[in-house]
């Protein structure tokens, strides 16, 4: 008969498996607590009471303390520490105390704000105070609208909602602006990038529309580890801030595991896939009754493993009990999950990093994940799904076969030494700042002494004076134009003129399904492109480029295409300059013109090329900011037809570290190479942001190049493979030595 | 200056295109124009342009704005109305909020702003007002010359607006003066300041001439119904351009059509407000007599508008008068008896779906609303299976043999609807499903 194990007996297993590389073990934490304040009411702490909670963890304590005495908090917290506290408390208090006072509170997502309303409501309910809590979103009715625009103590929306429908009619939003006490941001990491950058400067335009309805909000945010939520924060709000990251909640014993799976192919370094060791792990677990979370990196994946899963146990539990989680879920469906994991119902959820979030599903036994999330900050928000409060916890990280996620299972103290990512925002991105301005001007007149941000805008204002949007009168500027401008800016996006991609599968139900920047679209939406939405195979039938529209139909298909890019570089300006004895590293302004060549057909099973075709656009010229390397006198023994695959091969590997390091998404930083630069002749590797001014990625690469060099360095030098593999340099280069002659030409910087 | 807008068009990745020797020009022109002064300064006086307008400067606390004020004597046709018939007609408007209506307490409002929608930055850049005063109507126009004028302007209406109890507006309710309220907020008015009764004349017109007239516009409805016929008319949508051109080279030539344009929609708004008012009251003093509307959709829907403003008598006539006549429309005829089964006349009710369904045309949906009705009435009230069962059969085969009958989700359910109905009908009438 099968006799259950426990989770201490299979890590004891686990401890003798070959594939181990790494064991991690992080000591148990009691709590650190704290008594109520005497001045919370009465009423909260009965409701705070009823739910168990007869004491504040510390941090809680500190944000309420200081949340309370109008300081402007940021509150690091890792996941199930109880954050939510750490603004309800000082808000619920605000209104109990005084039920004119409103608060508002952003969340990066709908789903979260969901969950928030019904969290807050079951509090509120039990206080027995009349405070009204409302969701503002593009869900909500016409006919709740006006009560939660007249009578919401608390509106819970999201970023694009303030931008777009809020801020622009705030005369109808008098009694929030008038008394708005407290503005919680939430998930404060998520803001970064474009986004970040749009949403800094959305809420410059919210404070000037509360310093017209003559309210000084206090904010708080509350965020993941990153290594820099203090710097973020005050960027984001433009408010000094006070960080708060002593943690009071316990947390039991937790081991985190490195995974490699084994090497199949020698040659080309192939190792086991990820996918089929994360279902047999899993399967350990669950079929012992523990609770296990597994995160797989897209929505196709999380398919895939928790079919197969499903398959592996439905003799020993229900296939019922394990069920998936993503984007693209009913939200009822979803509730129902997050229920089911937190009364123990689910067993296994299989899911992509929607549930890194914090939605609140208690804390499971075990977390397994596919592969290297991204970014260390990510990890440690996966990671701490697993890991109750009293008893040990599991987090496996089973390694796929990519470079960074060999690089980390391969350099343990990268990942638990190093700080976590910084976050970077660049608000002062002209096209990003032009826009928002244009926004703040609709919303109300700009004086020309006006401050938005820490940068002098007449400039700015009289541009658009002179482009006819403003009207100017005295020292003062009026919006002039027939235009709403919310309506032409997403937050989300990362270049004006997006590509809309029209689904006309359906010729009665013609649906826009999504939207994409123009410089991604020219290789992922052309002409016959194969496009993958939510896992759904679509095919463009037509780019109208004129008209911005990708017209698309659904289909199913056994290859995927991939577009060629002829990539041409021109150096503006350069910024700054570090030189090295053979080589130096600039920063600058660039000019980079694109232009789409042809694409092939792979077959997806195999990848072999099943064929090709044009590629018929225009050529595109993107502004931005770059960091590039160039190296004097190389080895001329070397030979140019090798030292090109060289740089090839190093460009490579600083396309898979710099997302790493500056914590973006892959396709925000792009990363080519030049064996005679246009501006000089000489071998260059540019790092530059794909988005017209830059966001300050490709600045950050300049600032810590020590860092980046190093680690790709360690990245070559430590892969496992003979003399360059795919998960390196690549293994186009025979025979010469390219790993040692790589890590040579970086030293040379 | 230059160096921000080539690299805003670096950026934008277009080719750096200096703004055109028009906009250039305009500016200059506009630059070189010396600044209105701040405030109360008695010595300005308006150019030849603007007071070959009629327009005039005033000045008050908050600065100066223009004003076009103009006298309509009672005895001033516009279209088929005279202004002089609205002290008689107002008392029928008492019906829209149960109290009583007198002219002086009516105030006409017409904006022409400077963009759509009633977001922060859409400016009304002409209020329109008219109201009744001693005999005669007066239309009264506040321009500003720009952006700063606003302040001096609202004073103007802040002081003018709390006399009046009635608001009269074409979609004012959810257009005109919800803008105006943004515009005293911003301008740091209490939210509060008059809150008066609407009298919106959309929403009757909506619920009269939805399908008989081609649009809604004021300016169609007033030619369609009113007799009023506009010549050279600007219309408003151009507004918002020619108020720019203005700002941009100060010449006010081009507010002249905007002008003649308002004036004509608060002319045309006092002469729908009478006829709203003579159709509530029935007949008018002086004998004048509305016409009868001649399409039976129309009469329909006037004797539903008339039955809904408690006016119920007068109601039956229109309908009487809709089915005397042969050419009426499956779907009115559904409507008027959809209003004959909520009131109980299920006489009528029947004879009219049975009418609809022997008038409906092929591809119409009136002929399947028809029988699913008389299935419905057959079944439930009559307890007759087998002629229910003949007409979900019917109204069945209608949806199955629509064009687009299988195509959205709600005809989808409709058919599943039917199906089941039939089935159930099938087993009351004891058949087989077979059938």
């Amino acid at each position: 008969m099968f006799k259950k194990k426990t989770l201490p007996e299979l890590i004891e297993e686990l401890r003798s498996n070959e594939n181990i590389v790494n064991w991690y073990e992080m000591q148990p934490q009691e709590a650190k607590t704290t008594p109520f304040d005497d001045s919370v009411d009465p009423r909260i702490r009965s409701a705070l009471h009823k739910r168990g909670i007869s004491e504040l963890y510390t941090h809680q304590g500190t944000a309420f303390r200081l949340a309370s005495n109008a300081e402007n908090i940021v509150a690091v917290t890792p996941t199930a520490s109880g954050k939510t506290l750490c603004y309800n408390l000082p808000v619920l208090q605000a209104i109990a105390k005084d039920e004119t006072s409103r608060a508002l509170y952003l969340f990066p997502t709908k789903a979260l704000a969901q969950d928030q309303k019904s969290e807050l409501n079951e509090i509120i309910d039990e206080m027995g105070i009349d405070i009204k809590s409302y969701t503002y979103d593009g869900d909500t009715s016409p006919a709740i609208r006006q009560i939660v625009r007249k009578a919401g103590h608390i509106v819970i929306t999201n970023p694009d909602m303030l931008h777009s429908a809020i801020l622009p009619h705030h005369t109808k939003w008098v009694s929030l602006f008038e008394n708005l006490k407290y503005i919680v941001i939430d998930e404060l990491h998520t803001y970064r990038g474009v986004f970040g950058s749009h949403v800094a400067n959305v809420i410059r335009r919210l404070k000037r529309i509360c310093k017209f309805y003559g309210s000084k909000p206090t904010f708080i945010c509350t965020s993941a580890t990153i290594a820099n939520p203090k710097e973020l924060a005050e960027q984001l709000t433009g408010s000094p801030m006070r960080l708060i990251d002593d943690n009071g909640a316990p947390r039991g014993r937790k081991h985190f595991v490195f995974y490699n799976p084994p090497i199949v192919n020698v040659p080309l370094n192939i190792r086991k896939s990820a996918t089929v060791e994360v279902n047999h792990l899993a399967k350990e677990f669950l079929k012992n009754k523990i609770q296990t979370i597994v995160f797989a990196r897209s929505r196709v994946r999380v398919e895939i493993i928790l079919s197969h899963i499903q398959e592996l146990v439905k003799n020993q539990i229900g296939t019922k009990s394990i069920r998936g989680y993503r984007g693209g879920y009913l939200p009822k469906q979803r509730r129902e999950i997050e229920r089911g994991l937190r009364d123990g119902e689910i067993l296994g959820v299989v899911s992509t990093n929607a549930l890194e979030l914090g939605v609140d599903i208690g804390q499971l036994q075990v977390c397994v994940m596919t592969g290297y999330p991204g970014s260390i900050a990510s990890t440690w928000q996966q990671a701490g799904r697993a890991g109750r409060r009293h008893g040990e916890a599991l987090i496996l990280m089973v390694a796929s076969s990519t470079p960074i996620d060999q690089y980390i299972v391969q350099n343990p103290e990268y990942f638990f030494d190093r700080n976590p990512e910084s976050a970077r925002i660049n608000p002062e991105n002209l096209i990003i700042l032009v826009d928002h301005i244009r926004c703040a001007a609709y919303e109300l007149p700009f004086k020309n002494t006006e401050e938005f941000g820490p940068v002098e805008v007449s400039e700015i204002l009289e541009y658009l004076q002179e482009e006819r949007v403003l009207h100017r009168n005295g020292d003062t500027f009026y919006w002039a134009n027939q235009a709403f401008p919310a309506s032409e800016i997403s937050l989300r996006s990362a270049s004006q003129e997006n590509v809309v991609i029209v689904d006309q599968s359906n010729v009665a139900d013609v649906r826009i399904i999504g939207e994409m920047d123009r410089f991604s679209a020219m290789t992922l939406l052309h002409d016959e492109a194969i496009y993958l939405h939510e896992g759904v195979q679509f095919q463009v039938e037509k780019l109208d480029w004129d008209h911005k529209k990708a017209y698309v139909r659904e289909v199913d298909v056994e290859y995927y295409t991939d577009a060629n890019l002829a990539v041409n570089l021109k150096v503006l300006e350069i910024d700054k300059t570090r030189s090295s004895r053979n080589g130096a590293v600039h920063q600058g302004d660039v000019a980079v013109t694109m232009i789409p060549t042809i694409f092939k057909k792979i077959k997806l099973t195999t990848f072999e090329n099943i064929g090709s075709g044009p590629i018929h656009l225009p050529e595109q010229e993107l502004h931005t900011r770059a960091t590039w390397l160039e190296l004097k006198d190389t080895d001329p023994e070397i030979g140019t037809k090798i030292l090109e695959q060289l740089l090839l091969g190093i460009a490579n590997v600083i396309q898979h570290i710099v997302p790493v390091m500056v914590m973006c998404d892959r396709s925000d930083v792009h990363v080519t190479s030049q064996i005679k630069a246009a501006h000089t002749g000489l071998p260059t590797i540019f790092i530059y942001d794909h988005y017209p001014g830059g966001i300050g990625l490709a600045d950050d690469v300049f600032k810590r190049f020590d860092d980046v060099k190093q680690a790709a360095a360690n990245l070559i030098k430590k892969c496992s493979c003979k003399d360059g593999c795919p998960s390196c340099i690549g293994n186009e280069i025979e025979g010469i030595n390219g790993k040692q002659k790589s890590v040579q030409l970086l030293s040379m910087l | 200056m230059s160096s921000l807008r080539d690299k805003m068009n670096r950026l934008r990745g277009s080719s750096s295109a200096p703004p055109s020797e028009e906009t250039a020009a305009a500016i200059a022109a506009h630059e070189s124009q010396a600044e209105p002064a701040a405030d109360g300064d008695q010595l300005e006086t308006l150019s030849e342009e603007w007071s070959s307008m009629g327009v005039k400067l005033l000045h008050n606390e908050g600065g100066s704005f223009l004003m076009r004020r103009l006298v309509y004597p009672a005895q001033h046709k516009h279209g088929i109305h005279c202004i002089g018939e609205l002290p008689g007609a107002v008392s029928g408007l008492s019906a829209f909020h149960e109290t009583p209506v007198d002219a002086e307490q009516l105030l006409y409002l017409d904006l022409e702003t400077t963009g759509l929608g009633v977001g922060t930055g859409n400016v009304p850049f002409m209020v329109g007002l008219a109201y009744w005063s001693g005999g005669e109507l007066i239309v009264e126009q506040a321009v500003i010359r720009h952006p700063a004028e606003e302040r001096a302007m609202l004073y103007y209406l802040n002081g003018k607006l709390g006399s009046y109890r009635y608001l009269v507006s074409y979609n004012g309710k959810t257009f005109d003066w919800p803008v105006m309220q943004t515009r005293f907020i911003m301008n740091g008015y209490n939210r509060k300041l008059w809150e008066p009764l609407h009298l919106d004349f959309l929403h009757p017109s909506r619920s009269i001439w939805k399908n008989t007239l081609a649009s809604l516009r004021l300016s169609h409805v007033e030619e369609e119904r009113l007799g009023i016929e506009r010549i050279d008319d600007v219309p408003g949508s151009l507004a918002p351009q020619l108020y720019f051109q203005f700002l941009a080279d100060g010449n006010p030539e081009p507010l002249r059509g905007v002008y003649q344009h308002n004036e004509i929609d608060m002319l045309s708004l006092v002469c729908l407000s009478i006829r709203f008012g003579h159709l509530l009251n029935g007949t008018v003093e002086g004998g004048f007599r509305l016409p009868m509307p001649e399409e039976s959709e129309e009469l329909i829907r006037t004797g539903l508008w008339l039955e809904k403003m408690g006016h119920a008598d007068r109601a039956e006539c229109m309908f009487e008068a809709a089915l005397a006549s042969n050419r009426t429309a499956a779907s009115t005829l559904n409507m008027l008896a959809a209003r004959d089964k909520k009131a109980g006349n299920w006489q009528r009710a029947v004879l009219l779906w049975q009418k609809a369904l022997v008038q409906s045309v092929q591809y119409g949906t009136a002929g399947m609303n028809a029988s699913v009705e008389l299935a419905m009435y057959f079944e439930h009230k009559l307890k007759d299976y087998d002629s229910a069962l003949s007409y979900v059969t019917e109204a069945l085969e209608l949806a199955l043999s629509h064009p687009l009958g299988r195509r959205d989700a709600k005809r989808r359910d409709e058919i599943e609807g039917l199906r089941k109905r039939k089935e159930r009908l099938l087993r009351k009438t004891g058949r087989k499903l077979a059938e």
